[in-house]
């Protein structure tokens, strides 16, 4: 994956170095000078893309985070500090972070809409803030200066071209990175993201301290391309409008960052020289984030979609298979996961009622029952996503009841879901990385063969249903956690896809070294797995033992087939 | 006592406002299940139609209920594209929606009124009602209080008492099986969107003339509003109107204070700040998430 990454990020530097450099050499002056903007537009794009694209929260005052830093570059212009503007505008960013941070916090728990609610509110006080104090050298019209080598417009360009080289790089390796795979899953599903061990308080700080780095770097790039500013530069109606264009070209794509630059700084000159308002560029870009939405494509997937269309680029190539399986991890003997006398209720109805299971190390255990007899919720209780229940679960003789999902994904509890939440977005290998920490490519390949998933360069939305199922097996095996617990992992498989999945999990203990909490319908399935079954029905256990025993109990053949069996000998 | 009466009174009528505006964001979310930024903005539109109508010589009373109609109408407009195109889309798209049309909405607004251009805000509610301990309270600030008040309890008796109250929480929650046991979701929908409009406009007709009146300003009501809300936690139609209240009483006082008084836009986003962070204590794995 290490080389996709250099790729990606060669193919930006090329890009962008190639499109400055054009810009640079064929057009005069004053377009020079326009296109600067284009870029500087670009960087706090491309910050509002990281939180809103990729990470999914709605935030509405990344003008605000440009405001601070560019206050901040403002500020160390006047107090002559050294260094220049290089050095300001990364400390104007670094002054942003803990403003992002303290505004991401209060959405930490919560989803998107929230978060929005906060920044537009930031924005509105940010705006009064601004107007009030003012920006330093603005009423004496000190300009900020530019930095040495590039103080004329022109030498100007190049430095901003460098700045947003160097970040939109960046990104490119942040994006591939497991942080940039877990925005992703957090965006698709926090639950998911928790399961895999991701922290989701960690993820969305991270997207929004990074975020707001970038944008208030671009507020420092602003400070030094107008030389002066006015806190109507940063106020409220330029982060809405930065928000509408971000959504409308796809902020998270280098492509839609240019993009929406050029709509924002080269719309309104437009207008300017067909002689309309230039505020009418703002009724546009609503439409356009407002169409945007309503097909769920921006306009930069639109254009790689005819792209590929067009130009039917090279096939994915199928790495280097046949890899070793990782090496199976040596978790102690004895009893792995204890559940000791669980009770859910959810108002009136008790869901589990005083429910008892052991999981011996290196051991494949069936829990079966009839649809509502409390299955996944007994997942979900292990798992640590019920905010509440009575009882004990250890692991490895541990109490884990106090801690969250995620710290008990990361202590070796993990679990896949009934209904695939792995985000579209990623590629195949992007996410057993993320599910699994850190395995060498080899070893990746040959997770994926062993069952049968498609190659890590797969994207994850053009693999189905069943398949996506297979690869949350394959990313919780490839962990090799002291637990697993598959929540009916064979639900849309063929009946030999389900037999031969079968015979995988039987073998995930020796292979991986976990033990295996299976919830499955097929009982063929569970016959060829597990090496003992529990039943439960209405929230407690009636059964436990061998599965051949234990299938053939009456009590338990009346719990699934609703009949006495005498009954139905009659 | 009587440097913190004052102040605290002057801020009852925005606080009125605020709690009106509140209750709206609420009775939207609640009904048709969209946090609405652009509900101050389209009642900032009907009361320019109000404006526009009063300087072209048109009666205060006529023109009032001509901005009232507008109000309907545009929110009509915004219910008319949530309903066609995000019927089943997530909360958070919706949400982005919204705060996309406010960009569109401003910007056509602010270029219909002139920017920063003054105008005549004619005083819907002129006068004094009464003196409380040597304070005047304005008719303004009672009506805009009482209005909250009733139409939280309109609101509340509406949701709970009513079978249309009732086919419209179904309508929020589950909009594919309203749909399927026969009620009309959409009518139903635009209709929320309508009074909504109507409701918004007429609030801000009352406190526009306290405030810096250019449409931008009368359009970011919403954060306040939206701050009322969540102290509501978008479901409490009293608890959002005593929100309301309450900021706009903070907002008075800090008004009243010399050293702050510039700050006091700020409020609302602290009341923000410190209602999520208080509402998140615990972690829910709730399904949206």
């Amino acid at each position: 994956m290490k080389h996709a990454s250099f790729r990606a990020a060669l193919n930006t530097a090329v890009s962008v170095a190639v499109i400055g450099a054009l810009v640079y050499a064929l057009l005069p002056n004053y377009w020079v000078f326009l296109i600067t903007a284009v870029f500087i537009v670009g960087i706090a794009l491309q910050s509002l893309g990281l939180v809103a694209g990729r990470t999914g929260m709605i935030s509405l005052c990344q003008m605000s985070f440009a405001g601070v830093g560019a206050w901040v570059t403002g500020y160390l212009n006047v107090s002559g500090f050294p260094g220049g503007l290089p050095v300001w505008i990364v400390i104007g960013g670094l002054a942003a972070v803990p403003v992002g941070i303290a505004i991401g916090l209060p959405a930490l728990r919560l989803r998107g809409i929230n978060l929005a609610i906060v920044t537009l509110g930031f924005a509105a006080a940010f705006d009064t803030v601004l107007a009030t104090i003012t920006f330093p050298g603005q009423t004496t019209f000190t300009q900020v200066a530019r930095p040495m080598f590039f103080e004329s417009d022109r030498g100007f360009f190049i430095f901003i071209v460098l700045v947003y080289g160097i970040i939109a790089v960046g990104l490119e390796f942040l994006n591939r990175s497991r942080l940039g795979a877990s925005w992703l899953a957090v965006r698709h599903s926090e639950r998911a993201a928790a399961a895999n061990g991701i922290s989701v308080p960690m993820a969305k700080l991270s997207a929004f301290a990074i975020s707001a780095f970038i944008a208030g770097i671009s507020g420092g790039l602003l400070a030094g391309y107008l030389g002066t500013l006015v806190s109507e530069n940063f106020n409220m109606m330029q982060s809405l409008s930065l928000f509408a264009v971000a959504t409308m070209a796809g902020a998270h794509f280098t492509l839609g960052a240019i993009l929406g630059g050029v709509l924002i700084t080269l719309f309104p000159e437009l207008l300017r020289r067909l002689n309309l308002p230039q505020d009418v560029g703002n009724v546009f870009f609503a439409l356009g984030a407002v169409q945007a939405l309503s097909t769920g494509e921006t306009i930069s997937e639109t254009w790689a979609r005819l792209g590929r269309k067009l130009l039917p680029g090279r096939k994915a190539s199928t790495t280097a298979t046949g890899g070793a399986l990782p090496a199976a991890e040596l978790h102690p003997a004895g009893t792995t996961l204890e559940v000791k006398g669980l009770t859910v209720r959810y108002g009136n109805v008790v869901a589990l009622n005083d429910v008892s299971l052991v999981v011996p190390s290196r051991t494949v255990v069936g829990l079966i029952g009839p649809n509502g007899a409390g299955k996944s919720t007994m997942v979900d209780a292990i798992a640590g996503f019920l905010p509440r229940y009575s009882g004990e679960v250890t692991l490895n003789g541990r109490s884990v009841d106090a801690l969250s999902a995620t710290r008990r994904a990361q202590a070796g509890i993990r679990r896949t879901w009934q209904t695939t939440r792995i985000a579209p977005e990623l590629r195949v290998g992007e996410y057993v990385r993320l599910a699994a920490g850190n395995i060498s490519d080899g070893e990746l390949a040959a997770v994926l063969d062993w069952l049968e998933c498609p190659p890590p360069q797969t994207l994850i939305s053009t693999v189905d249903a069943g398949t996506r199922r297979l690869l949350d097996v394959a990313g919780v095996v490839a962990a090799r956690p002291p637990v697993i617990l598959l929540d009916e992992p064979a639900a849309g498989q063929s009946y030999a896809e389900a037999l031969k999945l079968g015979e995988r999990i039987a073998e995930i203990p020796e292979k991986f070294g976990c033990a295996v909490l299976l919830i499955e319908h097929d009982m063929d399935l569970v016959r060829r797995a597990c090496s003992s079954i529990t039943v439960l029905d209405f929230g407690q256990v009636i059964a436990t033992g061998a599965p051949q025993t234990v299938l053939g109990l009456p009590i338990v053949q009346k719990a699934y087939m609703g009949i006495e069996i005498e009954e139905a000998a009659a | 006592m009587n440097s913190f009466f004052t102040p605290a009174v002057a801020g009852l009528s925005a606080g009125g406002a605020y709690a009106i505006l509140g209750v709206c964001a609420i009775f939207t979310y609640r009904l048709v299940a969209v946090v609405n930024f652009t509900g101050a903005a389209i009642g900032a539109t009907g009361t320019f139609v109000m404006v526009a109508l009063y300087e072209h010589g048109v009666p205060v009373l006529p023109g009032a209920l001509a901005g009232i109609l507008a109000g309907a109408l545009t929110a009509l407009v915004i219910g008319l594209v949530m309903t066609t195109w995000f019927a089943g889309a997530n909360a958070s798209t919706k949400a982005a929606v919204t705060a996309a049309l406010l960009v569109g909405i401003v910007a056509v607004g602010l270029r219909l009124t002139g920017g920063q251009h003054p105008h005549a805000f004619p005083d819907l509610v002129p006068g004094s009602a009464f003196r409380l301990a040597g304070v005047e309270v304005t008719n303004a600030a009672v009506l805009t209080v009482l209005l909250a008040v009733v139409f939280t309890i309109l609101a509340e008796l509406f949701l709970a008492r009513t079978r249309t109250g009732l086919q419209l929480r179904a309508l929020s929650e589950r909009p594919m099986a309203a749909e399927l046991i026969g009620i009309r979701v959409r009518l139903l929908a635009l209709g929320v969107w309508a009074v909504m409009g109507g409701v918004t406009s007429f609030a801000l007709m009352i406190i526009a003339p306290l405030r810096s009146p250019d449409f931008m300003s009368l359009s970011l009501l919403v954060v306040p509003a939206l701050a009322a809300a969540l102290i509501g936690a978008f479901k409490s139609f009293r608890a959002a109107l005593l929100g309301g209240l309450m900021i706009g009483i903070v907002e008075g006082l800090v008004s009243g204070l010399d050293a702050f008084s510039q700050y006091r836009s700020t409020v609302p986003f602290l009341v923000i700040l410190a209602v999520l962070l208080w509402s998140q204590r615990g972690a829910r794995w709730d399904e949206a998430r």
